[in-house]
């Protein structure tokens, strides 16, 4: 079965993150510039957090694999991001029905790889 | 399995290659080697004209290790004890390559349904079902469809069994009809397997299915349902046949036309946009992708270097003879064997007793989305054992087959 991961992260991560996962035999992914805020309501570590929650810039990572290769993704993941600081992200898991490769119909597993 | 060759020691020797390639415990082996469970009974029955008549069944339990077992049962004049033995072996084969928590077994009444009527062929089913009764249960062994039994005939299993325990128990037979508990797409399930291991096949080999060409023999439920498939999916088919003989046109064949015809004349031969060939003929023929989908030993030592497709998809059981496969081996024929590409029908067999347990139905798109998931875990296991080693499909797949069911031989321990 597929499964979707779909993190935010912070957009200096990107590339390390593009190689490592390469290298682990991922075939897609797609990044999107967003904005957001989590836990730290959008404020760096060192300011003052008011009451107002502020939008800090993000990367949105989309990338669907086989889940046999779930946890080694995750895991690659937190190593290249983890901070000790607040404001590193987050990571989803999202079950995939199926998938089609367009141009040669191909379904499911076959479909990403 | 007709033929001057015994099929039950036909299917040893495979079992004992196998066992030598992967230095099997010789303890193992020779449980292996051993149906647990050979049962033959007397049936007795009254026929339309009053006079009773007795016919001889079978029930066959090979293994039971992995999970309850779990076989069709046959109609047929050449039924013997040593075939469902060795077809019964062959099914605990078919379960483990795909991983579903059976083992096998195998049933048959030695008859000619085609001489009776509807209604001996319900007594005759009951009777045979009260005669293997006590072995028969949804954690026993659960029986399904074979050659000449159909969804009614597991109606009347079903019926059977459920009048005697005093409650219905639509788990005890799979391949029911879908008012009694039977699982939507389950009829289509062997031919649906059959093309998922195709296109695995085409993925992992890199080659694309659209530009190649297919000729199928025989066109009942899995022949018949796997053209419609693959005609849907867009592929070329360019040869059908089934008892009568078969049809060929290199333009391309449609399935719905055939089908149109088939309803009109009784056979494909009845479709006149093609030239006539006969089955030899169709083996023959100049494809790309073979599936034989009707009988065993259609290909044998006789026509084996003859064939001139380079993939080979085994949506009959046991189509290649032993003979046959050595031959195509040395030809570098691509052969997804038996035991894998037709493994599609027990599986949704698997989800039928699964939706009967829990008393919960799955619509048709999650039976074949699951199905399609097992196909494929099961295909990218067997390949990369035949890349390892080395070696043909079904080698790999007997391998995997075998490793799976003496691991489990071997944890579970003996008893006493």
């Amino acid at each position: 079965m597929l499964k979707k991961i779909e993190c935010f992260l912070q957009p200096s991560k990107l590339d390390e993150i593009k190689d490592e996962l390469v290298k682990m035999g991922v075939e897609g992914m797609s990044v999107s510039e967003v904005k957001g805020f989590g836990t730290q309501r959008g404020y760096l570590e060192e300011e003052k957090i008011n009451k107002k929650v502020k939008f800090l810039p993000k990367a949105k990572v989309e990338i669907v694999v086989d889940e046999e290769i779930v946890e080694e993704v995750i895991g690659a993941i937190r190593k290249l991001c983890a901070a000790e600081t607040i404001g590193a992200g987050k990571i989803f898991v999202i079950p995939v029905e199926d998938a089609v490769r367009i141009r040669t119909a191909e379904v499911g597993k076959s479909a990403i790889y | 399995m007709r033929g001057e060759f015994n099929p039950w020691q036909m299917t040893l020797s495979q079992l004992d290659e196998v066992a030598k390639e992967i230095n099997l415990d010789e303890s193992i082996h020779q449980i292996l080697r051993h149906p647990k469970r050979c049962l033959t009974v007397s049936i007795p029955i009254q026929m339309d004209n009053g006079k009773i008549k007795v016919f001889t069944g079978f029930r066959v339990q090979h293994n039971v290790t992995r999970g309850p077992a779990k076989g069709g049962i046959r109609y047929h004049p050449s039924v013997t004890l040593d075939e469902t033995k060795a077809l019964a072996m062959l099914m605990t084969w078919k379960c483990a390559v795909v991983k579903i928590p059976y083992g096998g077994a195998k049933g048959g009444i030695i008859c000619d349904p085609r001489k009776l009527s509807l209604k001996e062929v319900e007594r005759l089913t009951r009777r045979y079902i009260s005669e293997i009764i006590s072995f028969i249960g949804p954690e026993k062994d659960i029986p399904a469809p074979d050659v000449n039994t159909n969804p009614q005939v597991m109606a009347w299993i079903m019926d059977t069994y459920s009048m005697d325990v005093g409650y219905s128990v639509p788990g005890v037979v799979t391949g029911k009809p879908i008012s009694i508990g039977g699982s939507l797409g389950r009829n289509a399930a062997t031919a649906r397997g059959v093309m998922f291991s195709l296109m695995n096949a085409a993925k992992k080999l890199k080659f694309d299915l659209f530009e190649k060409t297919i000729a199928i023999q025989g066109y009942g439920n899995v022949g018949g349902n796997l053209a419609h498939l693959l005609s849907h999916e867009g592929y070329k088919i360019i040869a059908i046949s089934d008892v009568e003989g078969g049809i060929y046109n290199p333009k391309g064949l449609d399935p719905r036309k055939v089908s149109l015809a088939l309803k009109g004349s009784g056979s494909v031969v009845g479709f006149k946009d093609a030239d006539k060939i006969t089955n030899q003929e169709l083996l023959a023929v100049d494809c790309d992708v073979l599936i034989p989908a009707a009988l065993e030993n259609q290909i044998s030592q006789d026509n084996a270097d003859k064939i001139r497709a380079g993939f080979i998809v085994e949506a009959a059981n046991g189509p290649t003879t032993p003979q046959a496969d050595k031959i195509l081996e040395g030809k570098g024929v691509f052969v997804i064997p038996d035991i894998l590409a037709n493994a599609g029908g027990v599986t949704v067999s698997y989800f039928e007793w699964v939706q009967g347990l829990q008393a919960y139905f799955w619509t048709e798109r999650e039976v074949n989305l699951k199905l399609r998931d097992i196909m494929q875990k099961a295909f990218d296991k067997v390949y990369r054992i035949s890349e390892e080693r080395k070696i043909t499909m079904r080698k790999a797949a007997y391998i995997l087959a075998v490793e799976r069911v003496a691991e489990a031989t071997r944890v579970r321990g003996l008893y006493p």
